[in-house]
């Protein structure tokens, strides 16, 4: 995604040209230039201009052809230029194809043995001129126009996926800050691998939101969160993990799954005095991944205070997976007898998935 | 000084013991990992300071420090607290005295020669920032503390200055109004008369009296309630349920 950015800011307000796509739209759009050219003769009542619509197609096609295949073969050198430069430019192109091919037109028609005079000759010029002013400039503006669109809605997209970015609890840091500096004389080497763990997971959680990680990477960082969490917890943290089933080269965002690991811990085991198990599991079906996160339910008095916590984390993370995946990203919830469960589906896409989707 | 450590981790209460040690300001009497214990704690080593962490499993330490302050000598406490656990401008506002986690250790001297009592309405300021009510009652009784979880109480009732408790294991009297106690707990318990509010999940049957009033059973009390006409309204809506 970062590479999208990086070419449409780069990029002039012009389409590619070169694309073939792009091609048969000009195609097209020159086509029903020519019905209009037609529809509309200079003089009421002559239907002259009808039985010209070949000639007419002919000389609109050849004008759109040969704009865009100059456009396209400038097209590294226009976006050099500034957005003002680069239309100006474009739009002059665009005039000097509709006048040389005018011109020419006139040369052929004069060799071709038509008696047609000066007067004939400069009106031709002129009138095709003035209509492909009028019609270039307004091309050139929607282009401009487009362009500006897809810019904001980009722009839009990115802040709202950069203001979800995933933030590990302050409440996480200090704690383990804590349990750093009581480790750091007791257990020199667990504090060291603590203060590892811390560095990685707060990295992640500082990079670009918009960067995908492996599953594998995702499931690591699970870890680490879940070794320090161990540390502080001791004895009251049992984990178990089996994802084995879960391809690791899939694609997620960054920190997607460990605030749901960070909920269940917080709200799941701290506020048992005998402590539980946290329980990651994860299954695929076809192009679907599906990981599950349990954790023993809270006493009761701490119910009202853990939904209130809960929803923050978990609602961050469904938009994230809205704005990544669509309707293919979902979050759902259970609560049974004496369990938690919040079960993720997201598709599976690897970096080449990704790469062909460019 | 005799200090007491409550915390729930263990990490947290080893530094805290270190830091004494090197201060040389008191003895570490004992440790305790949540509220309870460290009322069953208070009770056996009589501290003069308990160093009290906020969130703690059972019973947290707003609600530790409520019922240590009903003892006859109670000690002084000092909160400890991570990052934004509580309210931490309610800590400074009711002048109450709280360390953040990791402690230092120049702040954690100058805490414990400065240690005080809690009031009582520092404390109720504070628990107005926490949500949810206390998890149990407590009564003091011969110089100590009783506490009665507040899913075993049935019916509370009050007479003259006091108010009954009635739960599993008999019968002890609280401070509390009554009208802080339903103000507390009142989607725990229905009031059923002027002066008596009775545990929902307790209810069993509503009963037609010889005069022509109503009284509850609740089940494992072998009394019936008697229901004044103003709340019948609300207790068979409750029942229906």
């Amino acid at each position: 995604m970062a590479h999208k950015r990086q070419s449409l800011s780069g990029e002039s307000f012009l389409p590619n040209f070169c694309a073939i796509r792009m091609v048969f739209a000009v195609v097209i759009v020159a086509q029903l230039l020519s019905f209009l050219f037609a529809l509309v003769p200079l003089r009421p009542g002559s239907d002259e201009q009808w039985s010209n619509l070949g000639l007419i197609s002919l000389f609109v096609q050849w004008i759109a052809l040969t704009s865009a295949a100059l456009l396209c073969s400038l097209r590294r050198w226009l976006a050099r230029l500034s957005q003002i430069q680069a239309g100006l430019l474009s739009y002059a192109i665009l005039l000097g194809v509709i006048g040389a091919i005018s011109e020419a037109t006139f040369w052929v028609w004069q060799l071709s043995g038509a008696a047609l005079d000066s007067s004939w000759h400069l009106h031709f010029l002129l009138r095709n001129l003035v209509a492909g002013a009028i019609i270039s400039g307004l091309v050139l503006r929607y282009f401009y126009v487009q362009y500006q669109w897809k810019r904001n809605v980009q722009a839009e997209s990115e802040a709202r996926l950069q203001a979800l970015q995933a933030r590990i609890r302050p409440h996480f840091l200090f704690n383990s800050m804590n349990t750093i500096a009581s480790l750091t004389r007791s257990q020199p080497d667990q504090a060291e691998g603590a203060v590892e763990d811390l560095a990685d997971l707060f990295r992640m959680s500082l990079s670009d939101a918009r960067k995908l990680i492996t599953l594998e990477e995702e499931l690591a960082l699970c870890q680490r969160y879940l070794h320090i969490e161990g540390l502080r917890l001791g004895e009251r943290l049992a984990i178990s993990c089996e994802t084995e089933a879960l391809p690791g080269d899939a694609l997620v965002p960054p920190l997607i799954l460990q605030p749901l690991v960070e909920n269940a811990v917080y709200h799941g085991i701290e506020p048992r005095a005998q402590g539980g198990r946290v329980e990651i599991s994860g299954a695929r079906k076809g192009s679907q991944l599906t990981i599950t996160i349990r954790n023993p339910l809270p006493p009761s008095s701490e119910g009202g205070r853990a939904r209130n916590g809960n929803r923050i984390a978990q609602d961050n993370v469904r938009e994230r997976l809205a704005a990544h995946y669509g309707p293919d990203g979902r979050l759902e919830l259970s609560m049974e007898n004496d369990h938690y469960d919040v079960t993720m589906t997201l598709p599976y896409r690897t970096q080449q998935d990704e790469g062909s989707n460019r | 000084m005799k200090v007491l450590i409550v915390d729930d981790e263990k990490p947290a209460r080893e530094r805290l013991r270190h830091l004494i040690e090197d201060l040389n300001l008191g003895e570490v009497v004992g440790e305790a990992s949540n509220g309870r214990e460290a009322l069953a704690e208070t009770d056996r080593a009589h501290p003069d300071i308990l160093l009290l962490d906020i969130r703690m499993p059972e019973m947290d330490g707003l609600e530790a420090a409520a019922h240590v302050s009903k003892l006859e000598n109670p000690p002084a406490v000092i909160f400890t607290t991570a990052y934004n656990d509580y309210a931490l401008q309610a800590f400074e506002q009711q002048a109450v005295d709280y360390l953040l986690k990791p402690v230092r250790r120049e702040r954690l001297e100058r805490a414990l020669t400065a240690a005080k009592r809690l009031t009582r309405v520092q404390l109720s300021a504070l628990r107005d920032n926490e949500q949810g009510g206390r998890t149990h009652l407590s009564a003091r009784i011969h110089g100590s503390v009783r506490l009665v979880p507040i899913e075993e109480v049935r019916f509370l009732q009050a007479a003259h200055k006091y108010v009954t408790v009635n739960f599993a294991d008999g019968e002890v009297l609280v401070e509390d109004s009554l009208k802080a106690l339903e103000e507390e707990f009142g989607d725990r318990f229905v009031r059923i008369h002027r002066n008596a509010l009775a545990a929902k999940i307790w209810l069993e049957s509503l009963e037609r009296t010889g005069m022509g009033g109503y009284c509850v059973r609740l089940r494992g009390c072998e009394s019936c309630l008697e229901v004044s006409r103003r709340h019948l309204a609300g207790v068979r809506r409750l029942m229906r349920r």
